[in-house]
């Protein structure tokens, strides 16, 4: 190990000092756009909102720049702390089913021929080729009344009338993980080609049978990916209001259509925006909490 | 390398022509499924001038996006109520109604409304009521207002528009109180009301709730005239009732935002649909109440005998909605509250 | 003499590539089996299919007498060092030694113990909450070994465990298995492309070429009565000559012609009946270099066409008077060391019982 670290540090010291200058110019050059964007179109709009969430309105909902708090207050009425818990709670139930469903077919591509890794991974992609919201509405036609789903169920005789599947809970969630299960997949599907494969035949060796070997190994080694996923399907899913609307009937508002309302319907964006950061809140929190636990598993690539 | 290069000259091109054209356009912000594709192709095939169409599906969306001057919108379709607000606020901008030829087809009925009553700022486009469509089909009982259609019967069988205002408006018309006065009392007399009413419901949906009766989802509902409209015009047992309690009549407008580039192609396209045959295209996709009396002497028997389109004038009261500020955010968190307590 | 492993006719192919063909072997408890080959021989195939990762095609695997070919790795007590390690790396090092007893559900106390007993046996004391990647490369492979020993299986096997270490480490390891082994008294079954390393540390070799065994025995048997070409080539250095049969000597030796006219005697019994062509061994160290001639039944003169020192021994490529190229070795402490130098001309004397037969025609 340590012979490495001369002869790299000697080549280091040895560089002329203008060399070692022009590559830093150049990789900020490259990353301008990238920074203009995020700037312009992510870091801007957030300092907007977070203005406004301090802000008052007027009678056409527009924003009026006299300091309040009123609108945080607001947030943690009981009204909307339970829609909240309740969008969170979605949101947990999509990752669970997510992981439980995405995690076994990431680690049977992960573990696949080269040949066949390449055709599965763009079976997973190709339904990102349509508009979201098409596919959101190919779900109305399979899962109503008179829809597919029901037509084939009845069709086999397993159910004597039409199930009411759509408009419901149980189609949101369905709506929910069919949108995220590609995040969960694609992180876990990196972790687990990654695998050295020389590992399960070790655990195997050892004495460990295929559940063991899954549990003791694979799952742990493989934690980075599923931690990627979580926080690529969980907070998005928090936030999301299109499918409440279109499989859910609008029936049960989560915090996204909350704060949809808050800029069309009641015309009231300094609460809006106090909703959102409040979101935003809860994002880095997330964030940060899976990023101690991956930061633990950093090491195991080391 | 070579490729990118001469991809982004051909970027940087289209995007100098679109900005030299924009002169030539008309900006037109509407609701969805209310402007049909023909009348708009048929102004620009006429007048050369090319039409941008983007939609909203709420008098909120429309003030919400104006105000925050997002686009620049030539020409936008408010509601009476949103109309009068913007009026206020000084965002529309005065008709020079000289150019509006075809504005003596309107039926005098339609005009010099409460909310713009010398007309200086808004021309009707079409009216229609808020009402009750029944799945006769389904259903035996006879309905003849709100709270026939809220019964535990009709539980997940029904469908109303996601309109938080619209629903507090029934709500104040079955306990006889006025629909345009939203004070904290008032709403807490009708929370109890809605609160039974949003269990009972199975679809909100203010885009297209025909979709969910045609679908067989739902049985009845409370929703636009138009819609109740088409689906009787699809399959007549889908009857139409205005609630005896009481029913919100709206008049849609055409006006042009004070901000508008493109006032005169703007003008131009409100003297179009003015026209009768124009405005009998308008109705025959979304036979709503037309206000144009020339074009009625071109629209069917049919369409004339629709009872969602034309009712009969047996029902209740009809009354329109006034802007009432501040008080939608009550509205919201009242319905918020409620929908959520599920 | 019971066997410990164990492999009865066994084939393994992968597609239409024959890796293991026929093969049978067996190996006796508790001794230290060294299996050597070239890359691509089937040498790993065959460790592969003892410790169950791979399935015969034909044949049968025994471990202690019981038909183990079905049956799956994690069912059999045997242990594998892989090439890379393979250590667990969310791990550390106590846990990874401890992984295959708590998969045989010992007790946690009883775990500890063992544990530590495998520390201790492979000198790792002190670095026991260790991850794998603070460890250097030496240190990894400790871990991997005492890890395959705690379960206490009958065999270990060894996959090319040295072959990423330096070459004073892995001398020093070498001696540190063979240590190991003998204190233990398990199996050990060991793959190797270095036959060095095979000398060094084995009891038997097997020596393994394109799917088959050519020849089992100790160092010595293999050394210096190597059955095959292959056999003579891989192990040392040897000299490899085509020699056509000219005749008796007198009934104790016969005489041979090697190709560019050098004669040669050896011993009759040697020499297969009735055979006019073979391919006889010579091993570089048996050729006797001097500056003046020497008493041997082979005695000849050579030129010294290159001269090679490499440490305790000096390398020369001889060319007789007849042409035939000869590689011999000198000692360095042989008295002709100083004296030996490119274009030199040396005598040459070779033992009769040092010529060897590999194969007959």
């Amino acid at each position: 190990m340590d012979t490495l670290a001369t002869p790299a540090a000697t080549s280091l010291a040895a560089a002329p000092a203008i060399d070692r200058r022009t590559p830093r110019w150049r990789a900020w050059l490259l990353l301008t756009p990238m920074i203009v964007w995020l700037v312009a179109f992510v870091v801007a709009p957030t300092a907007i909102l977070f203005v406004y969430s301090f802000c008052e309105r007027d009678e056409l909902g527009r924003v009026v720049f006299s300091f309040t708090l009123e609108n945080y207050q607001r947030v943690s009425d009981p009204i909307y702390l339970r829609i909240f818990l309740r969008s969170i709670g979605y949101a947990g139930l999509t990752t669970a089913i997510c992981v439980v469903v995405g995690y076994p077919v990431a680690y049977c591509i992960g573990r696949a021929s080269e040949v066949w890794r390449q055709r599965l991974l763009l079976l997973v992609m190709v339904p990102f080729w349509t508009s979201f919201l098409i596919r959101t509405y190919a779900w109305i036609t399979i899962l109503k009344q008179e829809g597919l789903l029901n037509g084939a169920l009845q069709a086999m005789a397993l159910v004597a009338s039409p199930l009411d599947l759509l408009y419901t809970p149980f189609a949101v969630v369905i709506g929910l993980v069919y949108a995220y299960l590609p995040f969960m997949m694609l992180p876990i599907y990196g972790s687990v080609e990654k695998l050295d494969g020389s590992l399960i035949e070790a655990a195997h060796d050892l004495g460990a049978g295929p559940l063991r070997a899954f549990s003791s190994v694979i799952i742990p080694l493989t934690m980075p990916g599923i931690a990627a996923g979580t926080l690529l399907v969980f907070v998005p899913a928090i936030g999301m209001f299109a499918i409440t609307d279109l499989l859910g009937g609008a029936r049960v508002p989560l915090i996204g259509n909350v704060i949809q309302n808050q800029f069309m319907q009641a015309r009231d964006w300094p609460f809006g925006a106090a909703l959102g950061m409040v979101f935003m809140g809860l994002f880095a929190v997330s964030y940060w909490l899976l990023q101690l636990r991956g930061g633990a598993s950093d090491e195991l690539h080391g | 390398m070579k490729l990118l290069l001469r991809f982004f000259a051909a970027l940087l091109a289209a995007a100098v022509t679109f900005a030299a054209r924009a002169a030539n356009e008309l900006n037109l912000f509407g609701w969805s499924e209310y402007v049909p594709q023909a009348v708009i192709d048929g102004f620009t095939e006429e007048t050369g001038i090319k039409v941008n169409f983007e939609t909203y599906a709420s008098n909120e969306e429309l003030i919400s996006k104006l105000v925050a001057g997002g686009g620049n919108y030539d020409l936008i379709q408010p509601s009476d109520y949103a109309a009068e607000a913007m009026i206020r606020q000084n965002l529309l901008a005065p008709l020079d109604l000289k150019r509006l030829h075809n504005l003596k087809n309107i039926d005098p009925e339609f005009l010099h409304r409460p909310h713009d009553p010398d007309g200086r700022f808004t021309v009707p486009y079409m009216s229609g009521t808020v009402g009750i469509v029944v799945n006769t089909g389904k259903v035996k009982t006879p309905i003849k207002g709100y709270r026939d259609v809220f019964q535990p019967a009709f539980k997940d069988r029904i469908v109303v528009l996601n309109d938080n205002r619209e629903i507090v408006s029934w709500a104040l018309d079955t306990l006889g109180l006025p629909i345009n006065t939203i004070t904290p009392e008032n709403l807490a007399k009708v929370r109890p009301v809605i609160a039974e009413w949003v269990k009972l419901v199975k679809v909100f949906d203010s885009d297209s709730p025909k979709t969910a009766l045609l679908n067989g989802d739902v049985d009845l509902g409370v929703v636009w005239s138009g819609e109740a409209a088409i689906l009787w015009h699809q399959d007549k047992r889908f009857q139409y009732v205005i609630p005896a309690e009481g029913a919100h009549q709206f008049l849609d407008l055409l006006a042009i935002p004070a901000t508008a580039k493109n006032k005169d192609a703007a003008h131009d396209f409100i003297d179009y649909i003015l026209r009768p045959e124009v405005s009998k295209l308008i109705s025959d996709a979304f036979p709503y109440t037309n206000p144009n009396r020339e074009a009625h002497r071109l629209l069917s028997t049919e369409a004339l005998d629709n009872p969602a389109s034309y009712p009969h004038g047996d029902g209740g009261k009809l009354e329109s909605f006034r802007d009432i500020g501040k008080a939608a955010a009550d509205i919201d968190r009242l319905m918020t509250d409620l929908k959520s307590a599920r | 003499m019971s066997f410990m492993v164990e492999l009865r006719k066994v084939t393994k192919r992968f597609g239409s590539f024959v890796a293991v063909d026929d093969v049978s072997l067996e190996i006796r408890a508790g001794e230290f089996l060294t299996l050597l080959g070239p890359s691509g021989c089937g040498k790993t195939t065959l460790l592969r299919m003892i410790a169950g990762f791979e399935t015969p095609d034909a044949g049968t695997v025994l471990l202690d007498g019981e038909d183990v070919t079905q049956l799956p790795p994690y069912r059999r007590n045997v242990n594998q060092v892989f090439q890379s390690y393979a250590l667990f790396p969310h791990l550390t090092v106590r846990e990874n030694i401890g992984f295959g007893l708590r998969m045989q559900k010992m007790p946690a106390a009883e775990i500890d113990v063992r544990v530590a007993e495998s520390v201790a046996l492979v000198s790792l004391e002190g670095f026991e909450d260790r991850r794998p990647h603070q460890l250097s490369g030496g240190q990894r492979q400790r871990v991997a070994l005492a890890r395959a020993l705690a379960p206490r299986p009958s065999v270990l096997l060894l996959d090319e465990p040295l072959s990423a270490l330096d070459a004073k480490l892995r001398v020093a390891m070498q001696l540190e298995l063979k240590r190991i082994q003998r204190q233990l008294g398990v199996t050990f079954v060991f793959v190797t492309h270095d036959q060095e390393e095979a000398l060094t540390m084995s009891d038997r070799i097997a020596l393994v070429n394109c799917g088959r065994i050519e020849q089992l025995g100790d160092g010595p048997e293999i050394y210096h009565r190597p059955a095959t070409p292959f056999a003579a080539d891989f192990i040392g250095e040897a000299n490899l000559l085509e020699a056509d049969f000219l005749g008796v000597n007198g009934g104790a030796t016969v005489r041979v012609r090697v190709a560019s006219g050098l004669e040669l005697v050896l011993p009759a019994e040697v020499w297969p009946a009735d055979v006019k062509h073979a391919l006889i061994s010579i091993r570089p160290e048996k050729l006797h270099i001097s500056k003046s001639p020497v008493a041997c039944e082979n005695s000849f003169e050579a030129r010294v066409d290159e001269e090679v020192f490499k440490g305790a021994l000096d390398h020369l490529q001889l060319a007789t008077t007849a042409g035939t190229r000869l590689n011999a070795v000198v000692a360095n402490e042989s008295a002709m060391f100083e004296a030996i130098h490119r274009g030199d001309r040396v005598f040459c004397g070779l033992h009769a019982s040092d010529v060897v037969v590999v194969q007959s025609k």
